[in-house]
């Protein structure tokens, strides 16, 4: 006998998915945004030529990167509070996790984008009277940012499918919702596979937007 | 102020070095399978016959964009009553996480055997050899020195996108150290010591990588950028 699926309880269920959506679409902006930002500030300090600048830089992108982001989830949120006179909340432990492990990884794209530029390019501006700041701000990081760009989409991407981590602290996000449904539904095969689904849907427009990006840039200046 | 105490986690330092172990059982599996399989899928997908690319691509696409947890869950909680087997975590966890690396090193061969250039197949082409042969004796040798970086960066993701596991109560090393953090009182003491094993294990293998990568660099044979 072959298994008979059916998608009604799922369907009736919709708005728990939708809340589970919220939630993601919730925990994915804050974490780009400040996953993206931090990276920048801690690639630039990463990439100055002063050390109290760059080693501090350094040591935050080589822990981060170098340590699993589902422990880095759990340490905010079971070891932190301890050191802390409050609480964290899930949404926070998860935000903290993601946003500072894509920084870390940021980090290292800004600072390899600043590399890839010539070195004339800033000699050029510092020639033009220009200060290491100025030209860093109007010659070298517009340059860097647009040969990022495809490593940054993907790091979006990458940040999008690390919200599903969450759920190992409940934070109520679509896989977290999904877990209800199936215990509650008897019905896992359904659930995950429109879970799955729903990030295929969501996220394969994007790594087909990256290969454009990438196929774009590949024929431009480089 | 907090008093560390780290004396509960040498206390347990066993079952955290046992997670340790089941780690790397859980990445060394998926590393057996998933390379093979990888290089299989990557051999599909530059086929010259459709039959062969289309599910290939297929596999490669919706086992990289989709998130490892949501695979992993799939293959443990709905996969078992589909197929009408029983998995143990270690297997669901092992499945997962071949075909999901194999996903990934796929687009690392490919991207190794596209860069070998098209001179190379030609002149094998010339020599009378079919694109078998081509591939064995003359594309992939080649490839395979260029893809090192690149496969051992996916290795080192791989090990630490196994630390997922935990959430199907695979002991790995992040289980047992939530085990011995509740059983302890001391999730401080016991995440931090984790964390930093982690660290250890993983900065270490990616400080070999590096060594690896400017041999490859120093002999000209590196991907090129």
């Amino acid at each position: 006998m072959t298994y008979q699926w059916n998608f009604q309880p799922l369907l009736e269920n919709a708005d728990v998915l939708l809340q589970g959506a919220f939630g993601t679409l919730r925990l994915f902006a804050i974490c780009a945004v400040a996953g993206l930002l931090l990276g920048l500030l801690v690639g630039l300090a990463r990439s100055s030529p002063r050390r109290w600048l760059a080693w501090p830089a350094r040591g935050f992108v080589e822990f981060f990167r170098n340590t699993p982001v589902l422990v880095q989830i759990l340490w905010f949120f079971f070891a932190l509070p301890i050191l802390l006179p409050f609480e964290i909340s899930p949404l926070a432990a998860a935000a903290l996790g993601i946003s500072l492990n894509s920084a870390a990884f940021t980090a290292e794209i800004v600072r390899g984008g600043i590399a890839s530029i010539d070195r004339g390019q800033w000699e050029a501006a510092r020639a033009l009277g220009m200060s290491g700041a100025q030209a860093m701000r109007r010659i070298v990081l517009p340059q860097a940012l647009r040969r990022m760009l495809p490593a940054l989409t993907n790091r979006g991407i990458e940040i999008f499918k690390m919200t599903t981590l969450a759920s190992a602290v409940a934070y109520v996000e679509l896989l977290q919702q999904g877990k209800l449904l199936a215990s509650l539904n008897f019905n896992p095969i359904e659930t995950y596979t429109v879970i799955a689904a729903i990030f295929f849907l969501c996220l394969f427009p994007l790594v087909q937007a990256t290969y454009a990006l990438e196929r774009r840039l590949g024929r431009g200046d480089h | 102020m907090h008093r560390w105490d780290f004396g509960p986690v040498w206390a347990n330092a066993e079952l955290l070095l046992l997670g340790l172990w089941h780690t790397l059982q859980v990445t060394g599996t998926a590393l057996a399978f998933g390379v093979p399989l990888g290089l299989a899928l990557a051999l599909m997908r530059l086929s010259p016959r459709r039959a062969w690319r289309w599910p290939a691509g297929l596999v490669i696409e919706v086992f990289r964009t989709t998130p490892p947890l949501v695979q992993l869950f799939w293959f443990f909680f709905a996969l078992p009553i589909l197929i009408k087997v029983e998995m143990t975590p270690f297997v669901a966890s092992a499945l997962t996480f071949s075909i999901q690396s194999a996903a990934f090193f796929a687009e690392v061969f490919r991207g190794g055997i596209v860069s070998v250039e098209r001179g190379q197949w030609e002149a094998a082409r010339a020599l009378g050899m079919d694109h078998r042969q081509t591939l064995r004796r003359v594309v992939l040798p080649q490839a395979v020195k260029r893809m090192l970086p690149a496969f051992l960066e996916r290795a080192i993701e791989l090990m630490k996108t196994t630390t997922l596991v935990a959430t199907v109560s695979y002991a790995d090393l992040l289980f047992q150290a939530n085990e011995v953090a509740q059983k302890t009182f001391r999730p401080l003491e016991v995440f931090t010591v984790a964390a930093l094993i982690y660290f250890v294990v993983i900065f270490g293998a990616s400080q070999v990588a590096q060594v690896f990568e400017r041999r490859l660099a120093v002999s000209g044979e590196g991907m090129q950028r």
